[in-house]
């Protein structure tokens, strides 16, 4: 059976937007093609992170998971490892 | 320049929405003093020798952003509380643009080339053979610069092949485009207003955040808050800065409590017009060259270093001057805000003081978004009107945009040599400077101070090439639409 793609979605409220998120949205440019290719990526409407509490924007959510102060690097980094389970 | 979207950078919004959002619940001039200590926690990992020292500095930041000139206004003893309780009471006008937080500058050592211990101390030594200055020793088998020579040109860096040779500039000297920065006798930054042309390089460049805009914001906060009648005029480097249309950013400003928004494209268009006349006025009578007049650093660049360049720009009002007329003629009773990506904007706008009644940035502007818990994508977008003939002076923001507009304006465009300065450094102000004993190849220059238009001015929030993305979207699904 083909492998389900990772669902990747970046938070655009504008907490995030404004404090990094929206390098984020570079993805075609710095994210390997080959990882790409396995992933479905959106920007999505505040993830209501920042409201909760703790964590540092920008947020991102790959595959229900959340994950906080995502930087490009990170980006690529987080990625990487969910294509890889 | 540091690239957007560092630690100073989410500081700087952390401190800016909080500052914001105090304002808005009245509790800025109880809790003012409390700010350094919140964003500054005692379990932080300090990122300068210790937290006391981030806080004192996160204290100066909040008083940048009150508008309070640090140079000649720093009172240790008196609590934020009051300054922000003074603000609050008077209207000071915030020139000069640019203050200083001495005790941030680090001090940096003058710029210098230094060899490193990478240099092998090679056969060819090509250092040696291409330095102009003989300033290149070599003792026990490593090149050293020795310093009374060296005159900075950057040759051993160029042709050695190790890379052993580093130069380490001042980054603020290093980005100022007219030398208006120096240090003075501590070693601690001075800007001088003299010189100064408000591009704000100096401001992005700095990693220790040192020098800094003194703010408006409160000023235009408080009319916002006394529910006056406040027109955001959105500079058209606006679209792409948030997540969203045109159309939701003008929900998103009325929801924020302005009473209406006006594009300052529509003043783009009278500019448009005027320079384009002017143009053809110029060539027939041929006049030469003519620069564009749009960009308000330009504006001070010439006076101050470009005196020659008087006669050759147009005589044409910016964009904001013109959209803030047309506001002004639509309803004089109104107040006009300019939101813009620039800090001398605010300079230009205090020629205008009695149609202009306030400036502030996208950066600020995201401030209060945040404060106010407003998200640009989610709002219901909202008519932006006949907006048919002054489209395409929304690319004033991108560099080659204004002179396009012009040129298309023109009965006969074809005939017309444009030339674009775009982005000012000190090599280019020298490129400028020979106008004087030889002419442009032009007939029309458009000039930038910012590289890439206004799209990459100080007051951004993200990287140009995000805003480039985002606008390139929003246009292809508008064509969609259509």
């Amino acid at each position: 059976m083909k492998k389900p793609k990772v669902k990747v979605r970046i938070c655009l409220g504008t907490a995030c937007f404004v404090q990094g998120g929206a390098d984020l949205l570079l993805y075609n440019d710095f994210l390997d093609p080959e990882i790409l290719a396995d992933c479905e990526i959106e920007g999505c409407s505040c993830l209501e992170q920042c409201k909760v509490g703790g964590g540092q924007a920008p947020f991102v959510e790959i595959n229900g998971k959340i994950y906080d102060g995502v930087t490009q690097d990170v980006f690529c980094r987080l990625l990487q490892e969910a294509v890889k389970e | 320049m540091i690239d957007l979207n560092n630690q100073f950078t989410q500081i700087k919004r952390r401190i800016d929405s909080e500052v914001v959002r105090r304002f808005f619940s009245d509790t800025l001039v109880q809790t003012a003093d409390r700010l350094p200590i919140e964003i500054i926690p005692k379990d932080r990992i300090p990122s300068r020798c210790c937290i006391y020292k981030e806080r004192a500095l996160v204290r100066y930041r909040v008083l940048t952003l009150l508008g309070v000139d640090l140079d000649n206004d720093d009172d240790e003893f008196k609590p934020l509380g009051e300054y922000v309780k003074e603000v609050l009471e008077k209207d000071e006008p915030s020139l000069p643009l640019l203050t200083t937080i001495k005790s941030g500058c680090y001090g940096c050592p003058k710029d210098q080339y230094r060899i490193s211990d990478a240099c092998r101390g090679c056969f060819a030594r090509p250092c040696m053979a291409n330095c102009p200055k003989d300033a290149i020793v070599f003792i026990n088998g490593q090149a050293h610069i020795q310093d009374d020579r060296c005159i900075r040109c950057g040759k051993c860096m160029e042709v050695c092949p190790f890379h052993a040779v580093v130069h380490i500039p001042v980054p603020c000297e290093e980005a100022c485009p007219v030398n208006a920065i120096h240090k003075n006798e501590q070693g601690v930054v001075e800007v001088d207003h003299e010189k100064c042309i408000g591009c704000g390089k100096c401001v992005r460049s700095c990693p220790f955040g040192a020098i800094v805009e003194r703010s408006e914001l409160l000023h235009v906060l408080k009319m916002l808050k006394k529910k006056d009648k406040v027109v955001a005029m959105i500079a058209p480097a606006i679209e792409g800065q948030f997540p969203g249309t045109l159309g939701q950013i003008k929900a998103a400003l009325k929801k924020a409590g302005f009473s209406d928004v006006f594009e300052v494209a529509k003043g783009a268009e009278v500019t448009s017009i005027r320079e384009g006349e002017e143009l053809v006025e110029k060539i027939e009578a041929k006049e030469g060259y003519m620069t564009t007049s749009c960009c308000s650093s330009y504006m001070e660049l010439i006076p101050k270093h470009l005196p020659f360049l008087k006669e050759r720009y147009s005589d044409a009002y910016s964009p904001m001057a013109y959209a803030a007329e047309l506001c002004k003629k639509a309803d004089p009773e109104c107040k006009t805000v300019f939101i813009g990506p620039c800090l001398s904007k605010r300079v230009e706008a205090a020629k205008y003081r009695d149609i202009i009644d306030g400036v502030i940035t996208f950066a600020e502007l995201a401030a209060v978004f945040m404060a106010l818990d407003i998200d640009v994508r989610e709002m219901e977008a909202e008519s932006l009107g006949d907006d048919a003939s002054f489209q395409d002076c929304r690319e004033y923001a991108v560099t080659g945009g204004v002179a396009s507009c012009v040129l298309s304006r023109l009965k006969d465009p074809s005939s017309v040599k444009i030339m674009s300065i775009d982005g000012i450094d000190k090599k280019t102000v020298r490129l400028m400077n020979t106008w004087q004993k030889k002419a442009p190849d032009a007939d029309l220059v458009e000039v930038m101070v910012c590289q890439g238009g206004c799209i990459a001015g100080p007051g951004t929030i993200v990287k140009p090439q995000v805003a480039l993305r985002l606008r390139q979207a929003n246009k292809a699904a508008s064509a969609k639409k259509a």
